[in-house]
Parts: structure tokens; C-alpha cells; sequence
């Protein structure tokens, strides 16, 4: 059922987003922004649901690797779809820093990792030299002409960051469907336990971490080279953790398409409606959504349509063979 | 020296505050277990009440006080009472809801009074004070000090002497138990998110009489808040006060010698440092992991 949704999701979004908005820049612009909130929004789900880490901190590889992406091209001539795959590795060796909060249970290290994206914030100011301080890095480098084919347009863009989120979605399938995804679920149920078995627990904790700081990161970087400028107080504002969290939680974190849904329903209906509704503030309606789907449905909304079909269906069936 | 010492008073005098803020957070953490991400913005929003009530009717805005208390009471319990409804994993949940109405409360602060700074217009509280020859603060800065340590010791005492500060106690160090002694724990729990109501008015309060208000510092506040309650351990009322002066000569020496943007980053790396050397806080008992 899952993957079903995730293929329709993927058509859809492959054929359909191209061919009827493909020539309004504006609209293939919004969806190109949904899908980054929805790439953080899949790294983050992949740490909370695998790994069981709530994390308040993707803000800090975001903005990590936004800034390795756009040094390395603006610095050092590195060409723009290798810096992509630097800017993960650089937020993933930026989340090794975090390591130490792995001893840390529950509320604790979603504490630790809150403080750790203070840090890296603070830090990127004032690494004035690197960064650029408070005053940004301009006319950082668009994505190049590439087989023919130019991405540094509004399209062009939105295919790479859907291709982007694709290949995160294909890993984190794999991930799960391995022996690995199984131990990891095992985890929830008792770590402890599973100790006992013999995983490795904190080892399967910190490969997800840095799978999950790879993954944001990546997705940091592409933005970086989508929108041609950077300052610390945007690439490590929170706005990177809270739409990825609502967008997550909203579609259900714990399955595969649940936070890419989540994400360009959230993205799309602020800027579209509230933003205009209300032009100050509207981030409000986020923290309600949040709030309401932590108390009314805390699987997130999916897993409920999901099981709203799955039972007509066992109803219907039940149907005839009383019929029958 | 001379700048040493002073550096040291203001940072004290910061403390004293820093504890107000945070104990309304360590009593709620320590009774329900619940981090409460929205505790900031609870002290905020009775800083904009006071500085709604100078505005429109210029009166002293230390006397905006009970209506700060009456609107900060009401929204601590609806956070009880939605924190409460959740069904399941409340200790993580608890967390992403309560960072859900902080944004709600952020935001609406920002909708209501928009993004602009404000700070009083009562030229009292800014002028000079003496002590000791040579050190200097604000008369605003003492009394938020003094308002602080006041309530530390009225609620210490609290918890210590009174029927319902006992119960608290026992909840908080044993539910069940509690429980089978005849207590309610959800009226004990009740308690101390009034309580916590009520510390973060009298935090919001002083806070606009001592410095300037906008949205976004809600966040910082309750960052703080936490970073303190976890220095001092689960619920120790001394912890706290402790953990605050810390946090607040370290504020105030990184100021003074180094840069005012680099305190929150010292506070910050005190805070890891401990959490990660001693998990259970530098006067909590029970481990944190």
C-alpha cells in the first residue's frame, strides 16, 4: 500500500508537475521549495522512525551543508553537483560533533541537539572569514548546464531536487527492508533487549544520524545553489526544523511518502492561502496543525486515510461473501 | 579588577532573573516529567501584557501584574490540559507539542504586536544604583535580582511547608506510591503548572522592565530555561538558583572580555559539557540516561 502511494506520488510529481506547470515559473518554484522542506522532512523522519531520535537541530546540517556547498564552488571552482554530494559529507562529519548525545535518552538529546544548532548558528556568524558573517555570500553559483540540459531554470531545479529526494526515498526503502531497518525496529520495542541479542545499538544510532545529516545536508546545499545567496540567520534559521517536523508528523513520520505529502501540502497551503490570509504571523497555523495532530492523530493523517481505505475494502469484501 | 568585579555583579544580578524564568520549567519538568518548550513564550507573552497595559493607560507596568498572572495562569493550564490528552509516548510527544504552541504563541505575539522592539517608558527603572562604591547596575536589574531570589525562597519554602507543596514533592519523586497514599497526582500536577503560570508573569514582567522585547527571544528564553534545569538536575530548587548564577556570570564575563554575541555560545558549551560529563545534572540524583 505504502510503496503504491509512494509510485503514484513519484508519477505524478515526474510527468504531471512538469507538464502542466512546467511553464509557470512561480508555481514550478513552490513545489521546487516544498520538495526541500520535504527532503529535510524525509532525513528527519528516517532519524525519528529508525533511529528513534527526535531531533530539533536539522537546521544546524542544513545550514552546514549550505555553506560547505557554496565555499567550495564560490572558493575553490569545485563544479556544483560535486559540492551537492560535499555539502552532505560535510553535515554528516558536522553531526559526528553530536555524537557524544547518543548516551543521551529521549527528551535529553532532543535537547543536546537543539543546543548543538545554537552552536553551529553562533559559529557561522562569526566565522566571518569563511561564512561571511552576518552579511552573506552572494551570487553563489547556479546549477550548471549538464547534458544538454540547463538546471539552473525553475524546472530544471525541480527536477534535480525531485530527483534529490527520490534517490533519499530509494535509500531509506532499502534501509528498512534490510537487516538492518529490522534491528532498528526492534529497538523501539526494547533497546535494551536487543542489546542483549547482540545488535549494536549505538553503532546502528550513529549510521543513522549520519545518514540522516547526509541526507539534509545534500538537500542545504542544492537550495544553496537554487536560491544564490546565503546569510548564518537563513541557512540555520529554525524554519528548517519546524516545516520539516509539521510536515513529518503531519503525513505520518513513520511511513515512506507521509512526509514528502506532508511537505508540499503544508508548504503549498501557507504560502498559498495563510501567507496571504495573514501576512504576519502565519507560521501560527503550523504550530496549531502540529499541536492538533500530536493530540488527535499522532501517526499522522496517511496512516488514517490508509486505514479508511483498507477497511472499506474489508468491508466490502466481508459484503459479499455474506452475499455470497 | 575593577571590570572583573563588575562583570561578575552584572552576571549575578542576570542570574537571579535567569532562575525566575527557569524554575517555572524545572518545577513542571520535575512534577509531570514534561519539558515544557512553550515556557518562554509564557514569560514573553506576560512581558507584551505588561508593556499593552503601560502603553494604553501609562500606569507603572509593575502594576500590570495581576493581569499578567490571570492570562499566563490561563495559558500554562490549556498546555497542561492538551498535554494531558496526549495518549501515548508523552515524554517525546509532550515535546514536539509544547514546540507547537510556542510557535502558536511566537506568532501570535507577532500578530498582534508585530516585529518592532519595545521597552518601557518608565525612566525609574533605568536609573543608576551603587553598590559598594564601585559596582553599578540598574535599578531595574536589582529588582528583577531580588524578585527572583524572593520567589526561588518563597517556592523552596512552598514545597518544603505546605500540604499542597508536599504533595507536589511526593508526585514528583514517586506517582504511584503517591497515589496509593490517597494523593491525586493530576491535582498536584495541576498545581505546579499554575505555580509555574504564575513565576513565568512575574519573569515576564521583569523582563520589560529591564530589557527589550520582541518575538523571537521566547525561544532564546526557553532554551536558557531548560539548559539551566538540566544543569541543576531534576527539580532541585537550590540546583537551579545555582545553575542560574552560573549561567549568568558566564553570560556576564564572556561580555565583558570577549563579545556579547559569544555568551550564548560559552553558556551553550558549559551546558553540553556538563550534560554530557554528569547526565543527571550537577545536583540531580537520578541518572538522565
Amino acid at each position: 500500500m505504502n510503496i503504491k502511494i509512494s509510485a503514484l506520488m513519484l508519477g505524478v510529481m515526474y510527468l504531471g508537475v512538469p507538464f502542466f506547470l512546467g511553464d509557470n515559473d512561480y508555481l514550478i518554484g513552490l513545489v521546487a521549495s516544498a520538495l526541500i522542506i520535504a527532503g529535510v522532512a524525509v532525513a528527519w523522519a528516517l532519524l525519528g522512525n529508525l533511529g528513534g531520535m527526535v531531533s530539533f537541530g536539522h537546521a544546524a546540517f542544513f545550514g552546514v551543508g549550505a555553506y560547505t556547498s557554496a565555499v567550495l564552488t564560490m572558493d575553490y571552482g569545485v563544479p556544483v553537483f560535486v559540492a551537492l554530494v560535499v555539502g552532505g559529507v560535510g553535515a554528516s562529519l558536522s553531526s559526528i560533533f553530536m555524537m557524544p548525545a547518543l548516551r543521551l535518552r529521549g527528551p535529553y538529546f532532543a535537547l543536546a541537539i537543539l543546543a548543538y544548532a545554537e552552536i553551529f548558528k553562533i559559529l557561522a556568524t562569526e566565522a566571518t572569514g569563511l561564512t561571511g558573517g552576518a552579511g552573506g555570500l552572494l551570487s553563489i553559483p547556479s546549477l550548471p548546464v549538464f547534458a544538454g540540459v540547463d538546471f539552473g531554470t525553475k524546472l530544471g531545479g525541480y527536477i534535480v531536487i525531485l530527483n534529490i529526494v527520490t534517490l533519499m526515498l530509494i535509500t531509506y526503502y532499502f534501509i528498512r527492508r534490510s537487516s538492518y531497518g529490522l534491528a532498528l525496529k526492534a529497538m523501539h520495542d526494547s533497546e535494551l533487549a536487543t542489546r542483549i541479542v547482540g545488535v549494536p545499538a549505538t553503532y546502528l544510532k550513529v549510521v543513522m544520524l549520519l545518514v540522516s545529516a547526509f541526507m539534509t545536508g545534500a538537500v542545504g546545499a542544492f537550495n544553496a545553489h537554487y536560491i544564490n545567496f546565503l546569510e548564518p540567520d537563513y541557512a540555520f534559521s529554525g524554519t528548517w526544523t519546524v516545516f520539516p517536523i509539521v510536515a513529518a508528523i503531519f503525513g505520518g513520520y513513520r511511513t515512506l511518502s507521509g512526509p514528502v505529502l506532508g511537505a508540499l501540502f503544508i508548504y503549498l497551503v501557507d504560502q498559498l492561502v495563510f501567507k496571504n490570509l495573514i501576512p504576519q504571523g502565519h507560521q501560527l497555523i503550523l504550530g496549531v496543525m502540529l499541536a492538533g495532530m500530536i493530540i488527535l492523530s499522532p501517526s499522522g493523517l496517511l496512516p488514517v486515510i490508509t486505514n479508511l481505505f483498507t477497511r472499506k475494502k474489508a468491508d466490502n469484501k466481508r459484503g459479499e461473501a455474506q452475499h455470497a | 579588577m575593577e571590570l572583573t568585579a563588575q562583570a561578575i555583579f552584572t552576571g549575578l544580578l542576570m542570574g537571579g532573573f535567569y532562575g525566575l524564568v527557569a524554575v517555572g520549567l524545572a518545577l513542571v519538568f520535575g512534577t509531570m516529567k514534561v519539558i515544557n518548550l512553550a515556557h518562554g513564550e509564557l514569560v514573553l507573552l506576560a512581558a507584551y501584557i505588561a508593556y499593552a497595559v503601560e502603553s494604553q493607560t501609562g500606569i507603572n507596568p509593575l502594576l500590570a501584574m495581576p493581569i499578567a498572572m490571570a492570562v499566563v495562569i490561563a495559558a500554562s493550564l490549556i498546555t497542561f490540559y492538551l498535554t494531558n490528552k496526549i495518549k501515548k509516548d508523552r515524554e517525546l510527544n509532550s515535546l514536539i507539542l509544547t514546540f507547537g504552541l510556542g510557535i502558536v504563541l511566537t506568532n501570535g505575539l507577532l500578530m498582534v504586536f508585530s516585529a518592532d522592539i519595545y521597552s518601557t517608558q518608565s525612566a525609574w527603572f533605568m536609573e543608576g544604583l551603587v553598590i559598594a562604591d564601585s559596582l553599578f547596575s540598574m535599578r531595574s536589574e536589582m529588582l528583577a535580582f531580588v524578585v527572583g531570589l524572593c520567589a526561588l525562597g518563597g517556592l523552596y519554602w512552598w514545597l518544603n511547608h505546605t500540604w499542597h507543596g508536599r504533595a507536589i514533592r511526593s508526585v514528583s519523586s514517586n506517582r504511584d506510591a503517591a497515589k496509593l497514599m490517597g494523593m491525586n497526582p493530576t491535582k498536584a500536577e495541576l498545581w505546579s503548572w499554575a505555580i509555574a503560570g504564575v513565576l513565568a508573569a512575574l519573569a515576564g514582567v521583569m523582563l520589560y522592565v529591564t530589557s527589550v522585547i520582541h518575538p523571537p527571544i521566547g525561544h532564546s528564553l526557553t532554551i536558557k530555561a531548560f539548559i539551566i534545569t538540566v544543569l541543576a538536575g531534576m527539580g532541585s530548587i537550590p540546583g537551579v538558583l545555582v545553575g542560574a548564577l552560573m549561567i549568568g556570570v558566564i553570560e556576564g564575563l564572556t561580555t565583558t572580555f570577549f563579545q556579547s554575541s559569544l555568551s550564548e555560545l560559552a553558556s551553550m558549551t558549559v551546558f553540553l559539557l556538563v550534560l554530557l560529563v554528569m547526565p543527571s545534572g550537577l545536583f540531580g540524583k537520578k541518572a538522565g540516561h
